[in-house]
């Protein structure tokens, strides 16, 4: 793999970001990081539908006419997240997540980082940059929803996947974890951290 | 090829849109029986959440196959009634209604028509019966287990689809809010059934407990929601109200004075009948 797909390819997962550095999808993630299930099956959610649409749009981006480029794109789109929301809802695993999530799977339609990437980079380049690159921005995406729902669930119910970590210690979950205030607190505190690390970030 | 022209851009959307619902339409029937035995199995679920045997997690955790076998293991019998309160007809021991399916008898609640309204009895004694209405952004329904005297609510399980997350969302996720309705009471005699009151029930004197009546607290921020979700038990309720009537055991007043209820001499334990006191 040479050096610019790697660029591609890793980018977005640290130093461009798209929610700590571009600041997209913040929405979702304040929603759905109440849990560690929740947040990865929206993260694969999120990763299927930008890789795969962005793949799409990319084969077809010198005949979708210009005029209409959004319409088509926003076709594409929905139809991943469709297919998606079916697919969630007919394995046993994965319904009662579905069901959970609720609006938030449909809603993927609307998070800027897939239609953002789409507009700004598949429409430009050949299929599989265009692949990786709607693959990189899910996964970083999804790398933030893990860590931010990560701490919501061990501090908010003493759980992991479910699983009994601090309940057992005689902790008593904290419910101001649960309620979304506290994942933009979170959220604030990863910006932070990644700024102080990332000194380019910081505006003068 | 000029991409710009009119003729070519409207050909263009229109084949790709053909295409896009062809395959959706083809993913949907392809997997419409996978998702209906897990909507069914999360139906049964409710159901028997509300009857009390489990929480919503557990029964979750059970799997589809299990919840279906636990459903038909409990089960003592399901069948539907009319507004006059009268069996009409026996429902198959796996039939449940999907939220579709209650929004229909809803119209006919509402006088579209006769309803089939669904009866699950189980046999820890509890009796289910479902209700639906409209919340802020779209159905909300549920289940109200009933003691045997048909007018105890044992407990009850709501569901939602697309409440806001945190706030009428709650009718769901907030295991307090469903316990309120333990142990309270529907009043059929009354203009209102039940009542979800904004600003809160009457309390005991520790300000806490709520009084056994047939009014609990709302929710705050969720105000919207619980309007409908009142609406929808009362109305739902008073469909039911003649198969109440009907129906209801009359063993609860075995302890008070069984001649004053002119029902309830047989079988009951003659100790209880505290009638000479009088």
């Amino acid at each position: 793999m040479n050096a610019k797909l790697k660029e591609t390819l890793l980018n977005p997962i640290f130093k461009g970001n798209p929610i700590t550095v571009l600041v997209l999808g913040i929405c979702s993630a304040l929603a759905v990081t109440v849990t560690m299930k929740g947040a990865l099956v929206m993260m694969l959610s999120v990763t299927v539908v930008s890789a795969v649409s962005s793949l799409i749009l990319s084969i077809l981006r010198n005949t979708i006419p210009s005029r209409v480029r959004i319409i088509v794109q926003l076709v594409v789109v929905s139809m991943m997240v469709i297919l998606v929301d079916q697919v969630l809802r007919s394995f046993e695993a994965t319904y009662a997540i579905d069901k959970q999530l609720s609006v938030y799977i449909g809603l993927i339609i609307t998070n800027c980082i897939v239609m953002g990437r789409i507009e700004a980079f598949a429409l430009g380049n050949k299929p599989w940059p265009s692949f990786l690159d709607g693959l990189a921005n899910g996964l970083g995406y999804g790398l933030i929803l893990l860590t931010v729902a990560f701490f919501r669930e061990l501090l908010g119910s003493g759980t992991l996947f479910g699983v009994d970590i601090l309940g057992r210690l005689g902790y008593v979950p904290n419910n101001l974890v649960i309620l979304p205030p506290m994942a933009l607190i979170l959220l604030g505190c990863i910006v932070w951290i990644q700024r102080s690390i990332q000194k380019d970030l910081q505006e003068k | 090829m000029d991409t710009n022209k009119n003729l070519y851009t409207v050909v263009y959307t229109a084949v790709v849109v053909l295409i896009v619902s062809a395959l959706l339409a083809f993913v949907s029937t392809a997997l419409k029986d996978k998702q209906d035995a897990n909507e069914k199995a999360d139906i049964m679920g409710q159901i028997m959440t509300a009857a009390q045997f489990g929480t919503r997690a557990e029964l979750q955790g059970l799997g589809n196959s299990n919840v279906l076998a636990k459903f038909d293991e409990e089960l003592a019998e399901s069948f539907t009634v009319n507004l006059a309160g009268e069996k009409v007809a026996d429902l198959q021991r796996d039939k449940v209604y999907p939220a579709k399916e209650l929004k229909a008898q809803n119209y006919k609640i509402k006088g579209a028509g006769e309803p089939e309204l669904p009866v699950f009895i189980f046999k820890n004694g509890k009796t289910v019966v479902p209700i639906y209405g409209a919340g802020l952004w779209g159905p909300i329904w549920g289940y109200i287990a009933f003691e045997e005297d048909l007018t105890t609510i044992a407990s009850a399980y709501f569901d939602h689809d697309s409440e806001t997350a945190g706030l009428g969302a709650r009718i769901k996720d907030d295991p307090d809010f469903q316990h309120e309705f333990n142990g309270e009471k529907a009043d059929f005699a009354g203009t209102r059934i039940f009542e979800i009151v904004k600003g809160g029930a009457p309390k005991e004197a520790d300000g806490k407990t709520s009084v056994i009546d047939n009014k609990i607290d709302a929710i705050t921020g969720a105000t919207m929601t619980c309007k409908g979700l009142d609406e929808a038990i009362n109305t739902w309720l008073g469909a039911y109200k003649a198969y109440f009537g009907k129906n209801a055991s009359t063993s609860s007043c075995c302890g008070e004075c069984a001649q004053d209820c002119g029902k309830c001499t047989e079988g009951c334990d003659e100790a209880e009948n505290n009638c000479g006191e009088e």
